[in-house]
């Protein structure tokens, strides 16, 4: 009776096993990609930069090309074996690609037979996974992707008769427990590769006598039904090998990554030692908790793998002595700010299951030099800044995002000063009062209406607004005294709060609001007159793509994170391709950021002056809450934009004006990231001009050396001009 | 209380450049590594074969003499015309995205078109490619949307504008909006004249 019900129980494993394993296929995550680097000739980049960016893939430098994920400097010249890369239009095999340099970048490129290459991409950097709930994250390998010594070297340490054993190990438990008895601690576990395999994959992690029988029939149903090296491969993918926060990473594949950055087909002894002395507890073995812990297990894996066989004495003596090699940062790069706005643009599209379980392949605009840069600036201004402005126990907080505005790419968000924690991304949702961000859209709205040019005077003097009877609005300066009579561009330079509120009241609250929504505003402010020193609460990337509509000269592209998603086999599922929409006549747009530039050079932005390197034209704006609870800037150069937030999570006023919290955070950033200048000619019906920034008076830079800015101004428009400049009748 | 010194000088150097509207604008030449090529992110292919500026730049006054509905190059003193090229990775990139058009894969092209784009962002010439791969892929108003930036950035260049126009013109007709094509058709002429 009791032998028909265990056949059967034993016939139920049976089936289960095989069709299970039979159709064996795992969940795998989406896999998010950075912008691919493209380089050519002509491409500005040095030597020592592509070398950083070939570290930051974790390519080797060696004397000699060994194979792909090696290179070799000197002489001008960077050889590099490139890996095969999958890019969201095509994949790519392994190539041998040689840059050579010139004093002005790049000069020209040649593949393996000699050949130029007009363009070649380095492979795209991986910067995270969207996994399911349960975290548990993997990259599946093909045998062929898995070097011979990995299996060798499971064996010899964790299963020495799995070539010939049936699943289970009789004798190697009886082992274990001797090994363990003389040790007095559990040094050996008894249990086959194939137990550990099943344990994981159709098992839970109870301790149970009965699971025990459970798994030791499994294994040997296993091992009757499948063929030893495809129990081989569904080890190295399945076992869980490390944990980092909520993710849980399974597969020699991905802990790979995980812990070097690199595919497992390029590690060497030292390193695949290392995975195998981790395999036994990647908790109690955490490489980046306790090396030294690991480092000892390590070598005595190499000292088991001589003792083997597996490899030679002298070999096994060497990787001793290699350090175990481990990237400070889990998998190399870690942008969570970044993956949350990949997260929700992709959640409009696609069910939470298939972006968790499809094995899908995200392409995003992100830029890692922009992205590292942007972090670094945010942390070390806000250090600078945390002796003299904290509040209580409560320090400064920031928020970046950059764009590139013509394409609307985003190319670096930081969602907080500790760019590595996952948590509240007060780039996308810290929505604060903006100020004066909002004035350039003022001023755009009157040079639309035709009646203003950034040359017009508008008072700035005491106004007072009629809210409703009896209720008046009287807003001041923010230095609090008036200045009478100005130029449209002080005005906006200088921020000036009467002359905007005045300038913003002849136009009407309705035309601004309008401008604010053809530049992409969705939650549009209450039309009252606060609205125009910025009483909206938006967050910096709104912000952003409020100003890549300006800095774009009068073109709205939705600012995008994705680019393509594609599938697990390469089919290309979906696409974000670049979306151009005219929002504004470009003429007011330039007139506009011709004001903004003088915002740097004469106005509340010139602290930017003393970081910015030389020649360097941009344009942007400050701004900044009641009581400096916000610190904003938003500027843009020919080929970036920038929006830095500085505040308290909790609102606390923070004493630092737009110009002191954020401005030196953007000022490093645009210092730092190889952006270019602001040139371009005027549009057709503009012309530039010298004009006095305090009066608004026609001058000349050699007459008026301090003074003097250059606008754009209608070609005709009359200007007075300023005496002794000899400028009579506006001529030269 | 303003700061002094070298802005104006500056300033002045970049507004030459801007007025010169040549390649490279060597006069401002940023101390550090921009990301970019300098010559295509000003707008300025460094492959602009016209022309060479061999007399002084035009004055500022010069430039405001010109009406509106004139065309820049047209008037006596105005600048001199440019002519945009592509870089040499750009063009592979846009012969690439041509093949890959006539094969019917417009997703494909579109995204070589923006690697292109990602070189060389202010070169009217990508954008006009951009606009029409949009066109052939049946999106008129992505068509005319590119086109107008492609007008935007050409500025100084009537050959590019004319282009540009010409794809304003096919892109409202696409929509049947033949009048409004009729008048693009017009301006595209007119410039083809220049």
């Amino acid at each position: 009776m009791l032998l028909v019900i265990g056949g059967g129980y034993v016939l139920y494993l049976d089936r289960l096993v095989t069709e299970q394993f039979r159709s064996l296929r795992w969940t795998l995550p989406a896999r998010v990609y950075a912008s691919p680097l493209q380089l050519y000739a002509g491409d500005p980049l040095t030597e020592a930069q592509l070398e950083h960016e070939l570290h930051r893939l974790s390519y080797r430098h060696v004397a000699q090309l060994r194979g792909p994920g090696t290179y070799t400097a000197g002489a001008g010249q960077i050889a590099v074996v490139l890996r095969p890369a999958q890019f969201a239009d095509r994949s790519r095999p392994a190539m041998l690609l040689r840059i050579g340099f010139g004093p002005a970048g790049v000069e020209q490129l040649t593949n393996a037979a000699g050949a130029q290459v007009p363009v070649a991409r380095l492979d795209p950097l991986l910067i995270g996974s969207l996994f399911p709930s349960d975290g548990v994250d993997r990259i599946v390998v093909t045998p062929k992707q898995v070097p011979p010594l990995l299996p060798a070297a499971l064996k010899a340490v964790e299963d020495r008769t799995f070539d010939t054993n049936w699943g289970i190990d009789p004798r190697g438990i009886v082992r274990a427990a001797w090994v363990d008895l003389r040790a007095g601690h559990i040094e050996e576990g008894g249990s086959t590769l194939t137990q550990e395999l099943v344990r994981s994959y159709f098992l839970n992690d109870q301790r149970t006598f009965w699971r025990k029988i459970r798994e030791a029939i499994m294994s040997v149903v296993l091992t009757e039904h499948f063929s030893k090296a495809d129990i081989m491969n569904a080890y190295i993918n399945e076992i869980f090998l490390g944990q980092d926060g909520n993710r849980s990473v399974h597969g020699f594949g991905l802990a790979s990554e995980f812990y070097f950055g690199e595919p497992l087909d390029e590690l060497d002894l030292p390193q695949i030692a290392m995975l195998v002395a981790i395999v036994r507890g990647p908790t109690y073995y955490d490489p980046r908790r306790v090396p030294k812990r690991v480092l000892a297990r390590r070598n005595l894996v190499l000292k088991i793998l001589a003792r083997q066989g597996v490899v030679s004495r002298a070999r096994a003596e060497a990787a001793m002595h290699a350090p175990l090699g481990v990237t400070t940062h889990a998998s190399g790069a870690y942008y969570p700010a970044y993956l949350d706005l990949v997260r929700r643009t992709l959640s409009r599209d696609y069910p939470q299951k298939e972006l968790t379980e499809a094995g899908l392949r995200i392409y995003t605009s992100l830029d890692p030099r922009v992205q590292e840069i942007a972090e670094q600036a945010l942390d070390a201004q806000l250090h600078r800044l945390d002796p003299t402005h904290h509040y209580g126990a409560e320090h400064l907080q920031g928020a970046v995002v950059v764009t590139s505005p013509q394409t609307g790419d985003v190319l670096a968000i930081v969602g907080g000063r500790d760019a590595d924690f996952d948590g509240f991304n007060r780039a996308l949702d810290a929505r604060r009062s903006i100020g004066s961000l909002v004035k350039p859209f003022v001023y755009l709205t009157a040079l639309e209406g035709g009646q203003y040019t950034a040359a017009s005077i508008i008072e700035d003097e005491p106004i007072s607004v009629r809210l409703g009877p009896g209720r008046y609005w009287r807003p001041h300066n923010y230095s609090r005294i008036f200045h009478g009579p100005v130029p449209l561009v002080r005005a906006l330079g200088d921020s000036l709060n009467a002359a905007s509120v005045r300038l913003g009241m002849r136009v009407g609250l309705g035309p601004v609001t309008q401008t604010l929504q053809r530049f992409g505003l969705k939650h549009l402010p209450d039309e009252v007159p606060a609205m125009l020193l910025g009483a909206s609460d938006l967050s910096p990337f709104e912000v952003a793509q409020l100003y890549n509509g300006i800095a774009d000269g009068g073109f709205r592209e939705p600012l995008r994170a994705v680019q393509a998603v594609v599938s697990a086999d390469g089919k290309p599922l979906k696409a974000f391709p670049v979306r151009v929409t005219p929002i504004a006549p470009p003429a007011d747009v330039y007139e506009d950021t011709t004001m903004m530039e003088q915002v740097l050079t004469h106005g509340t932005g010139q602290p930017s002056q003393a970081i910015l390197p030389p020649g360097l034209v941009a344009a942007g704006k400050t701004g900044t809450s009641q009581r400096d609870r916000d610190s904003w800037f938003a500027g843009f150069t020919g080929s970036d934009l920038a929006v830095v937030w500085v505040g308290y999570d909790h609102n606390q006023p923070t004493g630092l004006p737009g110009a002191l919290g954020a401005l030196p955070v953007w000022s490093h950033i645009m210092a730092s990231i190889g952006t270019l200048p602001l040139s371009m000619p005027p549009p057709q019906g503009l012309t530039d001009v010298w004009i006095d920034f305090m009066t608004g008076l026609q001058t000349t830079p050699a007459c008026d050396p301090a003074n003097a800015v250059q606008v754009a101004v209608p070609v005709g428009t009359q200007i007075a001009p300023m005496a002794g400049c000899g400028l009579l009748g506006g001529g030269e | 209380m303003r700061a002094r010194g070298s802005r104006p000088a500056r300033l002045s150097a970049a507004a030459l450049c801007t007025a010169l509207a040549v390649s490279g604008c060597a006069l401002v030449g940023p101390p550090y590594t921009a990301r970019h090529p300098q010559p295509a992110a000003n707008g300025r292919s460094g492959v602009i074969s016209q022309p060479a500026p061999g007399g002084a730049p035009p004055s500022p006054s010069a430039l405001s003499s010109a009406s509106p509905q004139s065309v820049p190059g047209s008037a006596n003193g105005a600048p001199p015309a440019v002519h945009y090229q592509l870089g040499p990775a750009t063009q592979a990139l846009v012969a690439t995205a041509r093949a890959q058009e006539q094969s019917g894969n417009y997703g494909f092209a579109a995204e070589t078109l923006e690697r292109a784009l990602s070189i060389e962002p202010r070169n009217p010439l990508v954008w006009l490619a951009l606009g029409r791969e949009s066109l052939a892929a049946g999106n008129a108003a992505q068509a005319d949307g590119m086109a107008r930036k492609a007008l935007y950035l050409a500025s100084g260049d009537p050959a590019t504008q004319a282009a540009s126009w010409g794809l304003i013109a096919a892109a409202l007709r696409a929509e049947g909006r033949n009048q409004e094509a009729l008048a693009a058709e017009q301006r595209a002429a007119q410039l083809q004249v220049q």
